[in-house]
């Protein structure tokens, strides 16, 4: 079958564009989606995608040309049936072949615990297994086994370096007692839940070296066992009464439908395999009955989204072969680096990002948090600018809710959150972290500066936990330390703001009575998620937050 | 990988020859000397090779209706006996064969768990061995579930298994517990010449079927059976001289004795788990004395999974086949689920009643809004003939999708005619694709057609008001 390619909208008010290439010639055999034609616009140079697919038997245009939106490009000869199964097979081969890795996959992890039988029922041994590290985190790297067998443990002491997604941490022992067997190397993955260790507890001391051998464990409990009789056809008796029993035969039939959506087993099958919910999937035939073809389009729309959503869609550059210009090393990206890539290329793909500055005054703040200082470190920890700037942040969600908020764009909502954590990011040696401080309105500055330096501590000792990385509102970097004036520091999504903190230093400041004075000034970014901030609050925040440093009394007003 | 299986009757076989053409390492215990479990050794098949024998001699009764007598059947019980074994042999010896030929490690023995991996196996000739596993299945099935107080020891309290060895042929018989088994046994009975009776405690015999499928059993029960005595209860039951005295106690709580030559209990199944060692490993029960599982009949234990009747109702053989397919595909990292759509019901008897997916009782109770549509086969041409027009053919039906929701079949032949009822169900199939698919003429299977076109109002057969 013949099938017309036409100039489709571009845009509005755009009614036609150049052709400033054109990318196929009549023979050509082209896919959907693929470039034909690059036109050049009153805005843009874009390549126009092919609607159809088919071998080009005619092509009407030419470079140079003006094409009208509705213009036909060109006439494809459709393929037939047999070749439109081809290219579905081979999608469906492909999706096979994912599912097949993917359950290779599986089956690797699961043989594992499997092929070394945990021995339970015996109450001296007790296998530790992979704690639930956080939400959403089904494995983790093992980056070291920090005991061997024979070793004795102590309850939280550390057993392995892991490291997730989010950061390397060790994993605590909940028991105590002697290692038995290990059953994790460093460099492999390890499952939630799986065992990582054996351990022996109760009264081992380390001389009492005993090798508990698995038939002396089991000979224990035989003895314990009667012999169970032959009984050819066991009848038992039932001591409840009569009807209870009766209608047991038929009364459980399936529930068949609360609810289930129409679809064949063949079908549902190949849903649950594709990881789809078939009662998600919207069916096309009568009643709403599910296709094989809705689970796939369902499935494909489910897979652009996903895509759409991290920001790919720009096209990947090909690298050169930089060893031709000199040495190179190849290393491979850390869980952490690999995490933070996406994440960050998340956040600026899909936050439209404003950065806001400002200076605060902060001669005066600066003299008074030398003299507090000496009283916070009675508790152990220092009195610093980004402890304060927490307590300032605190006080600047509560008059600026919707600093304090996460946007879902599928079902077009704000959510306001009514708690205030308060992330702060750490400069590791294995990379950026920002441990959150929770429930920062309840807490005293005091008790924010020990938990600053508790958390950023256990960062940098890889002590820290998931759940202490989880459930920021609003992020703090303070790049001060080190140097610089201004920067743009990137929103933590789904958080909706970021306070960049720079080196304070001291300038000349007009005093308004004919002199300049010299004032300790603190650079302060705001990044911003356009989407749901207004430029002008972002000021009012940020003078807020200005305000408050310069004048601290203005808080409580 | 090695896969035990422990038990094998229709779930346990089917999971092993399915894990081994999946190429698992197999291993199948079980204590009969070839798989098949109660189903084929003393439940589904030897019941329906009595019940074969058993429609044969009503049709041939009736036959003199229509002009031809055969006369008083002549029963040699040996010989009849002899056929259900040969039944059984038949296929169980069957299945050996296919277990050597799949390289099944088939163990004749009793299995209990040490722990999440290993296995005591007592087997039959007396040895005792340990056995490690990666994964296994427990299929062990259900046991006969008794009332202390009226089991007496006597050769004349029959139970499902002895009534099947068919003792003699008793001049009557009481069966306690008017559920398929009793029904099904009472049936075979009652062709052979006894005069059976059917005591139940609930108001209807075969609770959960729609009423209007079980009328016309009911209809027939009463007319062939001696006594049909629902909402009474057994009290008590002594050994007498040649029978055994029953005291009887009907909703009124009149208490009449009467005296039967057998007394047949059957009031139902129930799982059996103790002696499998479940406390060796992290195995739960439900509440109900089930094992708990989950849709992939894994139990709490990982490396444990349980099928078949020891998982939960409903206890039927092509249930436990079913959950024992998945459970393999389950550990063979496939990603399956037991979620069928419809689970079919078949009692045997004659009429057959069946039933799949939602029944209206159901769906009064849960509230569901359904419509039914149903053809009494008294219009059907191939019932006609049969001088069988005792049946009914009943859809349940979605009134916003016209979606089947549930099919319900009684009469003749109704276990056969209700599968096309489950796929249309398992399909999503609705009214119209029924009504458009054309069924063989003439057959009962047209029934379903026609209760689709009752739907409509648009019926060739039976007249009902045209659908606006």
């Amino acid at each position: 079958m013949q099938k017309e390619f036409k100039l489709p909208e571009l845009g509005e008010n755009i009614e036609a564009a150049d052709i400033v290439n054109v990318l196929v010639k009549e023979g050509d055999f082209v896919k959907k989606d693929q470039g034909i034609v690059e036109i050049e616009t009153d805005k843009a140079t874009i390549e126009v995608p092919s609607s159809v697919e088919g071998k080009i038997s005619k092509l009407f245009v030419k470079a140079g040309d003006r094409v009208k939106v509705g213009e036909t490009i060109m006439v494809v000869e459709e393929e037939t049936q047999e070749t439109t199964k081809t290219t579905e097979s081979v999608a469906e081969e492909k999706n096979k072949v994912e599912s097949l890795s993917a359950k290779k996959e599986e089956k690797k992890t699961e043989e594992k615990p499997a092929s070394k039988p945990a021995v339970s029922g015996e109450k001296k041994i007790v296998d530790f297994h992979l704690p639930e590290l956080g939400e959403n985190i089904e494995s983790a790297d093992v980056v070291n086994v920090l005991v061997k067998v024979g070793d004795v443990i102590q309850k939280d002491q550390g057993i392995i370096e892991i490291e997730t997604d989010k950061a390397t941490i060790e994993v605590p022992a909940t028991v105590s007692g002697k290692v038995i067997e290990v059953l994790v190397k460093a460099g492999e993955k390890a499952k939630v839940g799986q065992t990582i260790i054996k351990v022996e507890t109760g009264d081992v001391s380390e001389t009492k070296i005993v090798e508990t051998k698995e038939s002396e464990i089991i000979q224990e409990q035989k003895s314990e066992e009667t012999k169970p009789e032959f009984i050819k056809q066991p009848t038992t008796e039932v001591k409840g009464e009569l009807p209870k029993l009766h209608p047991m035969e038929f009364v459980e039939q399936p529930p068949i439908l609360k609810g289930a959506a129409p679809a064949a087993p063949s079908v549902r099958r190949i849903a649950r395999e594709i990881g789809v919910d078939i009662n998600k999937v919207p069916g096309t035939g009568p009643g709403g009955r599910i296709t094989m073809d809705d689970v796939k389009a369902y499935s494909k729309k489910l897979h652009e989204s996903r895509a759409e959503g991290i920001g790919i869609g720009i096209k990947a550059e090909a690298l050169p072969d930089f060893s031709k210009f000199g040495k190179v090393k190849k290393v491979e990206m850390s869980n952490i680096r690999k995490k933070t890539a996406e994440h960050l290329s998340y956040a600026w793909a899909t936050i439209p990002h404003v950065t806001q500055f400002d200076k605060a005054d902060i001669t005066n703040l600066e003299k008074t948090r030398k003299e507090l200082s000496k009283i916070v470190e009675k508790s152990g920890a220092k009195l610093t600018v980004t402890g304060i700037l927490v307590k300032v942040v605190v006080e600047a969600l509560k008059k600026f809710p919707q600093f304090n908020s996460s946007i879902d764009m599928e079902k077009k909502e704000i959510i306001y959150k009514n708690y205030f954590n308060i992330g702060i990011a750490v400069d590791t040696e294995h990379g950026l972290i920002v441990p959150v401080i929770k429930d920062a309105d309840k807490k005293s500055l005091t008790q924010i500066s020990v938990d600053m330096n508790l958390l950023a501590e256990k960062a940098r000792t890889k002590k820290i936990g998931l759940e202490e990385l989880q459930g920021g509102c609003f992020t703090i970097t303070n790049l001060g330390g080190i140097g610089g004036t201004y920067f743009t520091p990137i929103v933590n999504s789904p958080e909706v703001a970021i306070l960049g903190v720079s080196r304070s230093s001291y300038e000349p400041v007009w005093n308004g009575y004919g002199t300049f004075e010299p004032r300790l000034m603190l650079p302060l970014s705001l990044s911003y998620d356009h989407r749901i901030i207004d430029g002008a609050d972002a000021i009012r925040f940020l003078r807020f937050i200005v305000e408050s440093l310069e004048q601290p009394l203005k808080m409580l007003l | 990988m090695n896969l035990t299986v422990i038990g094998g009757g229709p779930g346990g076989y089917v999971a092993a020859f399915l894990a081994a053409d999946l190429g698992m390492n197999v291993t199948l215990v079980d204590l009969e000397k070839n798989p098949g479990g109660v189903c084929l050794y003393r439940g589904c098949i030897p019941s329906k090779a009595l019940l074969h024998v058993a429609k044969l001699i009503h049709e041939a009764e009736q036959a003199k209706n229509w002009g031809v007598e055969f006369g008083k059947p002549k029963i040699d019980l040996d010989k009849l006996r002899n056929f259900k074994n040969n039944v059984v042999n038949k296929l169980t010896g069957g299945l050996g064969q296919i277990a050597k030929q799949r390289k099944v490690n088939f163990i004749q023995g009793r299995a209990s768990f040490i722990n999440s991996s290993k296995l005591k196996i007592e087997k039959v000739d007396g040895e005792t061995i340990e056995h490690t596993f990666d994964k296994a299945i427990i299929a062990t099935g259900s046991v006969i579930a008794t009332i202390p107080s009226l089991n007496i020891q006597s050769k004349r309290l029959l139970n499902s298994t002895s009534a099947l060895d068919l003792p003699e042929i008793p001049k009557s018989l009481l069966v306690v517990g008017g559920g398929y088994i009793g029904l099904e046994l009472g049936s075979v009975y009652q062709s052979l010449g006894t005069q059976v009776s059917v005591v139940e405690m609930l108001p209807n015999i075969l609770p959960g079927a729609d009423r209007d499928l079980v009328n016309f059993l009911v209809k027939r029960v009463k007319e062939s059976f001696a006594e049909v005595m629902t909402s009474c209860k057994v009290l008590e039951m002594k050994e007498v001289e040649n029978g055994i005295t029953v005291k009887i106690q009907d909703e009124k709580g009149t208490i009449v004795e009467k005296t039967y030559d057998y007394v047949l209990m059957s009031i139902g199944r129930r799982p059996e788990t103790r002696g499998l060692g479940l406390e060796n490993t992290k195995v739960t029960l439900t509440d109900r004395g089930w094992i708990k599982v989950n849709k992939q009949l894994q139990t709490t234990d990982p490396n444990i999974y349980a099928i078949g009747d020891i998982a939960g109702e409903p206890m039927l053989a092509h249930k436990a086949s079913h959950e024992g397919r998945v459970a393999v595909e389950a550990i063979a990292g496939h990603k399956v689920a037991f979620e069928p759509m419809a689970i079919p019901a078949v009692v045997f008897t004659d009429p057959e009643v069946a039933w799949a997916g939602l029944t209206e009782e159901e769906a009064k109770k849960q509230g569901i809004k359904y419509e039914v549509a149903k053809f009494p086969w008294a219009a059907s041409g191939r019932a006609i003939t049969l001088d069988r027009t005792d049946g009914v053919t009943k859809l349940i039906v979605d009134p916003d999708t016209q979606r089947l929701l549930g099919i319900g079949i009684c009469g003749p032949n109704a276990g056969e005619l209700i599968s096309e009822g489950v796929l249309a169900i398992e399909m999503g199939a609705n009214v119209t694709d029924l009504k458009l698919t054309i069924h063989p003429h003439p057959t009962l299977s047209e029934t379903i057609m026609d209760a689709a076109e009752v739907f409509f109002g648009q019926s060739a057969h039976y007249y009902v008001k045209p659908r606006k």
